[in-house]
């Protein structure tokens, strides 16, 4: 009687024996972790950080000289600072997370679209705080408001600033908030570094998964907010939103799009600026079962909206370009939606990381 | 026919002995463990639910909750009136545990949990459902007649025996939990593919001492099988004398290391207290020092003749209903269809994306729903996977968009969804208008095949 049972337990050691090549999972998330801290996180962060201090310094030139060259490379090296902001926004947890009534770097520095009328009332009034609810009376893209204006020209905004000295203050204090905000986050990384390795698991919490949900975060942002949202492809919406583009002020909204997409890419692969690839979610997908099937699905549909980029007038603005519905960019919507489930559930049932704190069904 | 006739009557001589014996004298010992673990069990459970934020989370931030087939009436309380369900439902898992006010206190901690869970069928788990129908029992259960603040205060309720029936419904009730969680785990990602704990073990290879296993897949098949011939058997080894003591280091081995690998909160405490129910009297006899008393019947005054027959049909009930998906054509897993309250456990590896389009009917101008809008990631998640919360949630939106200025919306959903870590593939017609289809029993036809 006992031993049929005992044999009946050891029954599943026989029945695996044959399940023949074990392919032992050897991959290192570990090194993954250092990779991404190391060689793209950081660098990021130390990218933004230097340019958002050019800016810093082109912006106070800019407001001493009240000059058309001063401000024109204010407005460069705003543009500069931005382009490499692109790299950095899918990093929002750890340091870059929210904590207390701060919020995540995205929304303190990259909320858009900003509130003219806030801005203007603030400036009016000479009253202002760079802590307070009205994230959308500041960052990046109030700055951008400042030194190009709305439908403008360049005189008529070296003009606005010439007149008020409360517009020039306020200038400097988003300026200087941006380089503050941009050098805690950078200055952070360094103590925040070694835990962020050594906390290699996959639960709930793990660096793997705040990196990844991070990672679907700006990706989906991309294409709700930069794409979907000024097409009019809400529900609701009754026409094309163009106003709502991101860098609606100073035109660069496909060139932000193409250098955002870009950063989704580099995370994938797991490049670093220079274009050197580590061990980043590819490598991690192609040591499970089953991940090189969804890396070739993934990285066909990444060349298609590549192409689909691509295609997009880049002689006539994004926010043009959406009023007028153009059959590109209706079409990279649509391939930025294809894209999504590969990078959100399929990657993540794959890999089995966790993505809610809340309990499951166990046994 | 004499021979059948002769059959009948001895058929129904045993089944009246049968009858008869469920109300023989048991010692209530088992009871009284059953009442402070269970008791003490939700009151940790409860508050530990409180401590973690997640009645904010769950229940008071979503615009949204997701209801149960059947219980759209229950009502979602303010803020402050489900911190107050808490806070009783704690409350009389104090009292049960202490056995005080005890009828009222454990019909009162049946409800109140039962009502936490109707909220939204998103945080759905076979172990609330076995806790719910647990707490019911303990409604039903004498389990304050002894070693209780009832009996302190009045000795004459004091009983040493209960009838048989009591304690047997709670062991019943377990062996088919494992029974049912071991079944459904023969089939052949399960036992053939390791699937899917060949996913989630390699993910857990930090673990100490056993993670560097987990990066073997032979891990996951050993882990396969064992875990399917310990639910299957445990209840026999359970119930076994000789096997027992061995039997029961399994279950906490077992239960601590799934506790250990999965998120899977106080599940493996629950498990783990509940089949003390298993011990012999002699042994909970002991560790409430309760005698045994002189004459059984005696001590058996307490009957509820009705309890019986309510329960011959909570267990037909339990038997038969898990079977339901027979009745649908298609993967159970793929479609989940006769899914839920079937004590399928930990059973697959599932994940989708959901992405809803509304129309509007007048302009024919359509628009991308972003669920995240309206759904906190847990209720997004289940919802990108189970057909009739995607109903609801297409419902919903409807609601929603008719209110915002949307006339006659449609609305459709493009759902990928990945089942056991295969590449995905649409789970529902995405050309078809939700908003037209009512749940219900029937076999929903809009749901695509799993294989094409």
């Amino acid at each position: 009687m006992k031993i049929q049972y005992l044999l009946l337990l050891l029954l599943p050691f026989f029945a695996c024996d044959n399940s023949g090549s074990s392919s032992g999972n050897d991959f290192d998330r570990r090194a993954m972790l250092e990779h991404y801290g190391q060689h793209i996180i950081q660098p990021a962060y130390g990218t933004l950080g230097s340019n958002t201090e050019i800016l810093k310094t082109q912006s106070d030139a800019f407001a001493t000289g009240l000059t058309e060259a001063a401000l024109l490379q204010a407005r460069t090296a705003w543009r500069t600072a931005y382009e490499s902001w692109q790299n950095a926004n899918a990093f929002n947890f750890g340091p870059g997370g929210e904590e207390g009534t701060r919020k995540s770097l995205v929304e303190e520095i990259g909320l858009f679209p900003v509130s003219e009328s806030k801005i203007e009332s603030r400036i009016a009034s000479g009253a202002w705080n760079m802590n307070d609810f009205d994230r959308d009376a500041r960052g990046f893209l109030a700055v951008e408001y400042l030194l190009y204006g709305k439908n403008q020209s360049t005189a008529e905004v070296l003009n606005a600033f010439q007149v008020s000295p409360n517009r020039r203050q306020y200038l400097n204090d988003l300026v200087q908030n941006l380089v503050s905000r941009v050098s805690d986050v950078r200055t952070a990384w360094s103590a925040y570094y070694p835990g962020f390795v050594a906390n290699d698991g996959t639960d709930v919490g793990s660096s793997t998964s705040l990196l990844y949900n991070e990672f679907v975060r700006s990706y989906e942002s991309l294409k709700n907010f930069k794409v979907a949202l000024p097409l009019g492809k809400r529900p609701g919406q009754v026409q094309p939103e163009p106003q709502l583009v991101e860098g609606f002020y100073s035109a660069t909204s496909l060139d932000m799009i193409k250098r955002h997409w870009a950063s989704v890419e580099h995370l994938w692969y797991g490049q670093d600026p220079a274009g050197a690839d580590g061990p980043g979610f590819r490598e991690y997908l192609a040591s499970v079962e089953g991940g090189d099937m969804l890396i070739g699905q993934t990285e066909a549909q990444m060349a298609v909206v590549r192409s689909a980029l691509a295609a997009v007038p880049a002689n006539q603005s994004l926010s043009e370009l959406m009023a007028a519905e153009a059959p590109e960019v209706v079409a990279l919507n649509d391939e930025l939606q294809k894209f999504t489930r590969f990078i959100k559930s399929d990657m993540s049932s794959l890999l089995g990381i966790a993505i809610t704190f809340a309990s499951g069904d166990g046994d | 026919m004499p021979v059948a006739t002769v059959t009948d009557t001895a058929v129904r001589h045993r089944l009246k002995g049968w009858w008869a014996g469920l109300d023989e004298p048991v010692s209530i010992a088992p009871l009284v463990t059953l009442r402070v673990v269970l008791g003490g069990l939700l009151l940790f459970s409860t508050a530990r639910f409180w401590a973690l934020g997640w009645i904010d989370d769950h229940y008071i931030r979503p615009g949204f909750h997701f209801h149960y087939y059947g219980f759209e009436w229950v009502r979602l309380l303010p803020p402050s009136g489900l911190y107050a369900v808490h806070a009783l439902l704690m409350l009389s898992s104090l009292l049960v545990m202490l056995g005080l006010c005890y009828r009222l206190a454990a019909l009162a901690q049946f409800l109140l949990f039962t009502y936490t869970e109707l909220l939204d069928l998103t945080y759905y788990l076979n172990h609330y459902y076995f806790v719910s129908i647990a707490c019911a029992m303990l409604v039903v259960a004498p389990a304050h007649r002894a070693v209780s603040l009832d009996v302190w205060r009045n000795p004459a309720l004091r009983l040493t025996h209960v009838p048989r029936w009591t304690v047997g419904m709670f062991k019943l009730q377990l062996a088919l939990v494992y029974g049912y969680a071991g079944l459904w785990k023969i089939n052949s990602d399960w036992l053939l593919h390791a699937l899917p704990l060949k996913i989630w073990l390699p993910a857990q290879d930090r673990l100490p001492l056993i993670g560097p296993l987990f990066r073997f897949t032979e891990t996951a098949y050993v882990f396969s099988w064992l875990g399917m011939l310990y639910d299957a058997t445990i209840p026999f080894w359970l119930s076994w004398s000789t096997t027992r003591p061995f039997a029961y280091v399994v279950v906490i081995v077992f239960h601590v290391v799934t506790g250990m690998l999965f998120q899977i909160g106080v599940f493996p405490a629950v498990m783990i207290g509940a089949t003390l129910v298993f011990f012999s009297e002699k042994w909970h006899r002991r560790i409430w020092r309760i005698p045994n008393g002189e004459s059984h019947a005696a001590n058996t005054e307490w009957r509820m003749p009705i309890a019986k027959s309510v329960l011959v049909v909570h267990f037909l009930f339990q038997i038969l209903f898990p079977w339901r998906y027979l009745l649908y054509p298609g993967n159970v897993f793929w479609t989940e269809e006769g899914y839920r309250f079937s004590w399928r456990v930990m059973l697959m590896e599932k994940a989708g994306t959901a992405q809803f389009y509304v129309r509007d009917g007048r302009t024919g101008r359509e628009g991308l729903v972003v669920n995240s809008e309206f759904l906190n990631p847990h209720q997004e998640k289940q919802m990108s996977m189970q057909p009739d919360m995607i109903l609801q949630f297409a419902h919903f939106l409807k609601a929603h968009y008719e209110k915002k200025g949307v006339a006659d919306p449609v609305v459709r959903a493009e759902v990928y969804v990945t089942l056991n870590g295969r590449p995905s593939r649409l789970l529902i017609d995405p050309a078809v208008d939700l908003t037209l289809l009512r749940d219900g029993w029937g076999r929903k036809a809009w749901i695509l095949a799993s294989e094409r």
